[in-house]
């Protein structure tokens, strides 16, 4: 891997980093190479919007070659919307371009006294000043930022009037709406009055191999453009499991209290596919091409919604028109918000509306009835600016239940909103959720695909029943390890090759010799890292849990009856794990056997 | 007789059963496509074996199995090795797992079957139910 560029936006000052050979050999690159690179700075006393915090944009020793979906980056930093390990990747061609400008990172440190654009071009790194561009919408910015530059062709990372007001469910977005979602490292960007990261480059991406590496690469990406859920993301983009999760009662509906609703399936990457689609998008170099580009009311060609905001604006607020969601979508990009936190949000207070804990008098006049289409908008509206009600709203589901006394209700885990995988309908999300080190996540794990049959048994995974309990521990905790590798790499999850391959392709771009095993190690190593940093930030096992109403029966659809016992199921993965059945901390004997010894010395130290 | 797949009694026997089985009449009422099976050689089998089948709202409208060469269009093919589809049959490879691992390959609408994946389990269901013996055994 190539040197990471250190900023300083309080002395603007500018260094490189060499990453130590062992650290990308234990922990490959992206999100497992950044907790090894922030664990010393990610401590309690921390605030992470000091200027003090760090911020890492990191790619891996995949990224932007021409493999198979690796156009992905990862932003990584304590994050202010739970206080965590944060972590969020994203696609488009941002880390790809900043590969073929020399570095494998940016690590950014200290606060600008006013807002500012850093410039990467080739060995060319300049702070610009910004303060034209604060304000702007993500689209806008990066419109501005073409056109100020004058370059032609760059690639930018910005956050929105979100980010730039530090809420915790900021994002950053680059591309035409690729975006870094969850755990607010748009706000993170945003108190270090950093709008917006411009890179060019005109060099190559390196690989170790360059010979066998185009070998594998090219017969990957011919095994990826035939395969089933290639096609399938093709012509359905990633709703393509919609109808089915629907029928299974995994889809959530009016804030995850109902099994059913008549019209669900209009949200569906299948009817989307047959109404407003009229063309796809992608990431740097990948045959899938998941994104979606759609036409609504406003005749306008513009960015669809893929399922997490298909359903967080759809059935999720009781509702099912997916131009409606289109409309969200862009409104969300344009203040920068995270769509996942904001509907799951939204829906908490339409739930604590109905149930009486807030009234017209909390909520600005706004009566909240689910399925009112029109107050969703004023209340996207309302947290974009803030005003009254929106302020607590722009803090999310967990701050807007403690305003109100019903923290209880809020659907999210450790600060983090719950995203759109009902655990009552694939009881795996029970345990992803729980113990997912960025709190309730889909993307440390996607084991609601394992779930319907989506498990290799190259891994040695095996296939559980969608309703299985803690006998399935085991293997979900084998799945995180695996995505674990996928986000250290950083790969795609719709990257379905063998994971063979997938090890031929890292020994091939990092000259090494590694097995599947040693990969799976090397995944569980980064999920550890991230459990020991979270650890000393104060998490124990009392944060491993689901919220009160992911624990209540559906009374109807496909998932009715079921709860997961997710006492049950925890016991059991921590034995799988090899934690501490009391704590929840990864044992010292753990921590030794994969080589963590100076991590051991700070969970368990010596009297 | 025992029901041997692959093998002219055993689609013969599934047209029976797809005409017959009330579950599966219930979830496959708005099917409308026909498929064709693509066993590829593997193990014990040496040759490639093909099956036609046409299915319409809960019914098996024909099932046979192809002759060699003989060239026969539907709006759906399924490809998958003897191997794979033995597993499968005798309940030891989930189909949903052989779809999304590379095992099972599909070809035609991938809109209609996301929308009718439960017709297409149930139907595996049928198929799992009316066999009783593989080749060589």
């Amino acid at each position: 891997m190539q040197s990471v560029l250190t900023v300083n936006l309080s002395t603007k000052k500018f260094d490189e980093y060499q990453i130590p050979p062992d650290w990308k050999k234990d922990y490959l690159g992206g999100a497992s190479l950044a907790a090894r690179m922030l664990y010393q700075d990610l401590v309690p006393e921390l605030d992470p919007l000091s200027p003090e915090a760090p911020l890492l944009f990191l790619n891996g020793p995949l990224s932007g070659t021409s493999g198979p979906a690796v156009g992905r980056f990862v932003v990584c930093a304590l994050s202010p919307a739970t206080g965590l390990w944060g972590e969020s990747n994203c696609g488009g061609f941002w880390g790809p371009e900043l590969r073929k400008a020399g570095y494998d990172g940016i690590l950014i440190s200290g606060k600008s006294d006013e807002p500012v654009l850093l410039l990467v071009h080739d060995d060319h790194i300049e702070l610009q000043s910004a303060s034209h561009l604060w304000g702007l919408d993500p689209y806008a910015t990066i419109e501005n930022v073409e056109s100020d530059l004058g370059l032609g062709r760059v690639r930018v990372a910005t956050i929105g009037p979100a980010g730039e007001a530090r809420v915790p469910m900021g994002v950053i977005m680059c591309d035409h709406g690729r975006v870094a979602g969850r755990t607010g490292m748009g706000a993170v960007m945003g108190s270090k009055n950093l709008k917006a990261i411009a890179v060019k480059g005109s060099g190559t991406v390196p690989v170790s191999n360059k010979d066998s590496y185009d070998l594998i690469r090219s017969k990957a990406n011919r095994v990826l453009r035939q395969d089933n859920m290639t096609r399938v993301l093709q012509e359905l983009g990633t709703a393509s499991g919609g109808d089915y999760f629907n029928y299974l009662g995994s889809m959530p509906k009016k804030g995850f209290s109902a099994g059913q609703m008549e019209g669900a399936d209009l949200v569906s990457g299948s009817t989307m596919a047959e109404t407003i689609l009229v063309g796809v998008s992608t990431c740097h170099a990948c045959v899938i091409a998941c994104g979606r580009v759609v036409q609504i009311e406003n005749g306008k060609k513009q960015k669809g919604p893929e399922y997490e905001t298909l359903v967080g604006f759809g059935p999720n607020l009781w509702l099912n028109d997916a131009a409606f969601v289109t409309r969200m979508n862009d409104l969300c990009d344009r203040y920068g918000f995270d769509t996942i936190s904001i509907s799951n949000t939204i829906s908490l207070a339409f739930a604590l509306f109905e149930n009486g804990t807030i009234t017209k008098q909390d909520t600005d006049g706004l009566d909240l009835i689910w399925g009112d289409a029109e107050v969703v908008e004023m209340l996207v509206h309302l947290a974009g600016s803030r005003d009254g009600f929106g302020e607590y709203l722009a803090l999310g589901a967990r701050a807007l239940g403690r305003r109100f006394g019903a923290e209880d209700e809020a659907v999210q885990v450790n600060g983090l909103e719950v995203p759109y995988h009902d655990p009552r309908g694939v009881s795996g999300m029970a345990l992803v959720y729980a113990t997912s080190p960025r709190g309730a996540c889909h993307n440390q794990s996607d084991y609601f695909l394992a779930d319907i049959g989506q498990v290799e048994e190259d891994l040695g995974l095996n296939f559980f029943d969608r309703h299985a309990g803690a006998e399935k521990a085991a293997n979900v905790a084998k799945h995180q390890d695996w995505r674990t590798v996928f986000n250290s790499l950083v790969i795609c999850f719709f990257s379905n090759v063998p994971p063979q391959t997938v090890v031929d392709l890292i020994n091939s771009a990092t000259d090494n010799n590694f097995s599947i095993a040693d990969i799976m190690e090397s995944g569980e190593r980064g999920w550890n890292l991230k459990r020991a940093i979270n650890n000393r930030l104060g998490l124990n096992r009392t944060n491993d849990k689901l919220p009160k109403p992911l624990l209540q029966p559906l009374q109807d659809g496909g998932a009715a009856g079921f709860v997961p016992d997710i006492v049950a199921m925890l016991d059991a993965y921590y034995t799988a794990r090899g934690w501490d059945p009391e704590n929840g901390f990864p044992s010292k004997e753990k921590l030794i056997s994969l080589g963590m010894g100076w991590v051991a010395a700070d969970l368990w130290p010596e009297n | 007789m025992t029901i041997v797949f692959p093998s002219e009694e055993w689609v013969l026997t599934l047209k029976e059963k797809l005409n017959s089985d009330e579950q599966y009449q219930r979830i496959a009422k708005n099917w409308e496509g026909d498929i064709i099976y693509v066993v590829e050689p593997s193990g014990v089998l040496e040759e490639e074996i093909k099956f036609y089948i046409d299915l319409w709202h809960g019914t098996c409208r024909k099932a046979i199995m192809l002759k060699p060469g003989e060239q026969q269009e539907a709006a759906f093919v399924l490809r998958a090795s003897y191997d794979n589809l033995a597993r499968i049959l005798k309940g030891d490879l989930d189909p949903m797992q052989a779809m999304l691992t590379r095992k099972l390959k599909v070809e035609g609408s991938m809109i209609y079957m996301m929308r009718n994946v439960p017709t297409v389990l149930d139907y595996v269901r049928c198929c799992q139910e009316i066999t009783e013996s593989f080749l060589g055994e």
